[in-house]
């Protein structure tokens, strides 16, 4: 029974991380409209920032954050500007393109600058464990976690209230809704296409560095495989719906981890994508509950 | 109009993005831009030294070598310290007048750690006929992958770390220098388990944790290892994950509810500190044993705990032998880490070339030449120590006992400790 619930705890903490990351990637999507596959790069210069500022600065996590934060969303200005801005009505395998580009030049040129090594990101977090006692049985809980849970809880939460209390938020979804429409009601859609594309990437450059810090190292190719993560978990989501693209990715993290339990985690990856095409068989749609339904 | 400007910069910016990630290093794309040798090609397909080139008067002509490293990704450092030890001994043997005076030139190109990559690199090496001989891979899955096209080709296919025991019999062009893992995994198994953690750290080894990587060498390793934990009467519990995984807590969860006496970890690249760290994450106090990253100076950079990790080794950078000292520094001013057996394997292989060729005295530089002068070297006293094929094209290495202690590798127990052999 603990080790089903510790196990349930590894997914739900990787599932947090996960949704961070769909979060950010159905932002993009239904702001800007198209789908990216320069997400992973985005996560992974968002991660080498943090690690910089642990390396120069030191440990000092918010600071981090806010570096991720804000590389990520300088990243997203250049990507907006060369993939999406002059785009909007060519045909959509253009932006696909030129996303697909965009992420082998940004891994390249991070293995030129950053270097090809692993770097560690190591003692951010305390390494505390508290042994809660459930049901009769012991689960062990890491500082690291709860930092990362509320992290997310937190950030999520924040989104929310600028998508519904904020000016910038409510053009953003008018943008994601109809775009030409917004333009009737003199919103600058260009503009806030490109906020809404960059507050998505600096969500993944979050997202990049908590991966950085859950598993003590950060790499030049480590979005690869995050990238599909986070495409999987906003499809589950309807890919434009915040909530339920969190959803998706906190389930992802989960069925991984509760898979492992049962076979090895080299099926990992066969878990998660079954899982996805299960529910897509059965709700194409996703988990969303209203077709079209936006951020 | 604009459009199709942006398009057009889109394209560049793919292309170029493209023949990054194809790219070799640095090294090599100096090497490819060497100058080329005026005289045309000697027919025969297998013959392809070429005639000195202008400025190069002191060489009898140049023999081109193929060097396959995994330049980027998870066993970038190893990549690194092949490119560096390739060229350092290429550096010194053109230097001395050349091999048999042939002057040599390497084309170094990036595997990636990946075996289909290596296999149509290989291949691209294979159908060249300037390259005589080629060095590498790093993994003995890409090696594995590699042998049955250079079987093919006939070209030599000389490895500085493949240790998998059915690597070299694959084919006769297949040669490696890091020793086999039927020695090294029993060896583990016997000495580090079975005497030093019961003697030295008072830990009474009854049941294992295996962490493997899911690939041919981490089940050559497993495979090899059981022959032995069976002798020893282990109970062994075993978990795998695929190459690249970076998410270990769920299987360290699993591992940690059996409760092993003893984790040991068989891999070589970044997986070995990720998984050694994230138990310690969860607080688990376990002897940490990894079988294949050697005294790799990144795996003990980025330990948590500095205090506990035991490896096998064929080979230590003993700082009181001066030799070793002085290459030793100088590898970590070119490289900025400290090396291990690997780059010191890649250097041995350049000069086991060399040797080959020189074996070859007046005859013909082919590449059935170099094979059949390799197999036939006599023990060379190579960087890394004693080289002598076996009939297979392989060699034996003892082992010694080192581990992290304070964050540096240290010999824990020398060759002697494992004298009685497995």
């Amino acid at each position: 029974m603990g080790y089903i619930l510790n196990q349930l705890l590894n997914g739900i903490c990787q599932g947090s991380i996960y949704a961070l990351m769909a979060i950010g990637y159905s932002v993009i999507v239904g702001v800007v409209g198209m789908v990216t596959f320069a997400y992973g790069e985005v996560m992974m210069i968002g991660a080498f920032s943090a690690y910089y500022i642990f390396i120069y600065v030191g440990n000092n996590l918010p600071l981090a954050i806010l570096a991720a934060f804000a590389g990520s969303f300088i990243i997203g200005i250049v990507i907006y500007k060369l993939c999406y801005e002059r785009f909007f009505t060519a045909p959509r395998h253009i932006s696909l393109l030129c996303t697909i580009g965009i992420s082998m030049l940004l891994k390249n040129l991070a293995q030129i600058v950053f270097g090809p090594e692993t770097k560690p990101v190591l003692n951010v977090v305390s390494n505390k464990t508290f042994n809660i006692n459930v049901f009769g049985s012991t689960l062990n809980i890491r500082l690291l976690q709860i930092v990362i849970i509320v992290l997310v809880i937190v950030l999520a939460a924040a989104l929310t209230l600028f998508f519904n209390r904020t000016k910038y938020g409510i053009m953003l979804r008018a943008v994601s809704q109809n775009k030409d429409a917004s333009y009737l009601m003199g919103i600058n859609v260009k503009r806030t296409a490109l906020l809404g594309n960059c507050i998505g990437c600096g969500f993944g450059g979050i997202a990049g560095i908590l991966l950085g810090i859950y598993y003590f190292s950060v790499s030049a190719t480590m979005g690869s495989a995050y990238s599909m993560k986070a495409f999987a978990a906003s499809v589950l989501g309807g890919l434009v719906d915040i909530r339920f693209s969190a959803l998706g990715g906190l389930c992802i993290g989960i069925i991984e981890n509760l898979g492992i339990v049962f076979t090895a985690a080299t099926f990992r990856d066969i878990f998660a994508f079954a899982f996805l095409i299960l529910v897509l068989i059965f709700r194409p749609q996703g988990f969303v509950s209203k077709k079209g339904a936006r951020v | 109009m604009k459009k199709r400007v942006l398009a057009l910069m889109m394209s560049l910016i793919l292309a170029v993005g493209l023949l990054a990630g194809c790219g070799g290093s640095k090294d090599a794309d100096e090497t490819t831009k060497a100058p080329e040798t005026a005289g045309e090609q000697q027919d025969g397909e297998e013959d392809a030294t070429e005639p000195a080139a202008e400025g190069d008067g002191e060489f009898k002509g140049t023999i081109k070598l193929g060097g396959l490293a995994p330049m980027t990704g998870t066993y970038a450092e190893y990549g690194k310290g092949f490119d560096i030890g390739f060229n350092k001994a290429i550096e010194e043997i053109n230097a001395a007048g050349g091999a048999n005076g042939y002057k040599l030139e390497i084309e170094i190109v990036d595997t990636q750690g990946d075996t289909v990559t290596s296999s149509t690199l290989c291949t691209a090496f294979a159908e060249d006929d300037e390259i005589m001989a080629i060095l590498g891979d790093f993994t003995s899955g890409a090696c594995k992958a590699d042998a049955e096209i250079v079987d093919r080709y006939g070209v030599t296919l000389l490895s500085p770390t493949a240790s998998a025991d059915d690597y070299a019999s694959m084919s006769p062009y297949c040669f490696g220098i890091m020793g086999r893992q039927d020695v090294e995994a029993p060896f583990l198994a016997k000495y580090i388990l079975g005497k030093y953690v019961p003697e030295e750290m008072g830990v009474d080894v009854q049941k294992v944790g295996v962490i493997r990587v899911d690939s041919d060498w981490g089940l050559s390793c497993y495979n090899n290892f059981m022959k032995q934990a069976e002798q020893e009467s282990y109970e062994v519990v075993v978990e795998t994950y695929a190459t690249g995984e970076k998410d270990f807590s769920s299987l360290i969860t699993k591992m940690q509810a059996e409760k092993p006496d003893v984790l040991v970890v068989m891999d070589q690249g970044d997986a070995v500190f990720q998984i050694f760290n994230q138990a310690d994450a969860i607080g688990w106090e376990i002897p940490h044993v990894a079988l294949g990253p050697g005294t790799s100076e990144q795996v003990a950079a980025q330990l948590t705990d500095n205090n506990n990790l035991i490896v096998t080794s064929p080979f230590f950078f003993d700082p009181s032998d001066p030799e070793l000292a002085a290459w030793a520094e100088w590898f970590e001013g070119e490289a900025g880490f400290a090396p291990t057996i690997h780059p010191a394997c890649a250097y041995d292989c350049v000069y086991l070339i060399a040797e080959a060729i020189e074996a070859i005295g007046d005859g013909e530089v082919t590449r059935d030449a170099i094979r059949d002068a390799l197999a036939e070297l006599p023990a060379y006293e190579g960087l890394s120590g004693t080289i002598e094929f076996t009939e297979d094209g392989d060699i034996r290495r003892n082992y010694m006992i080192c581990g992290v202690k304070d964050g540096q590798w240290t010999v824990l127990e020398g060759f002697e400790y494992g004298a009685e052999g497995v």
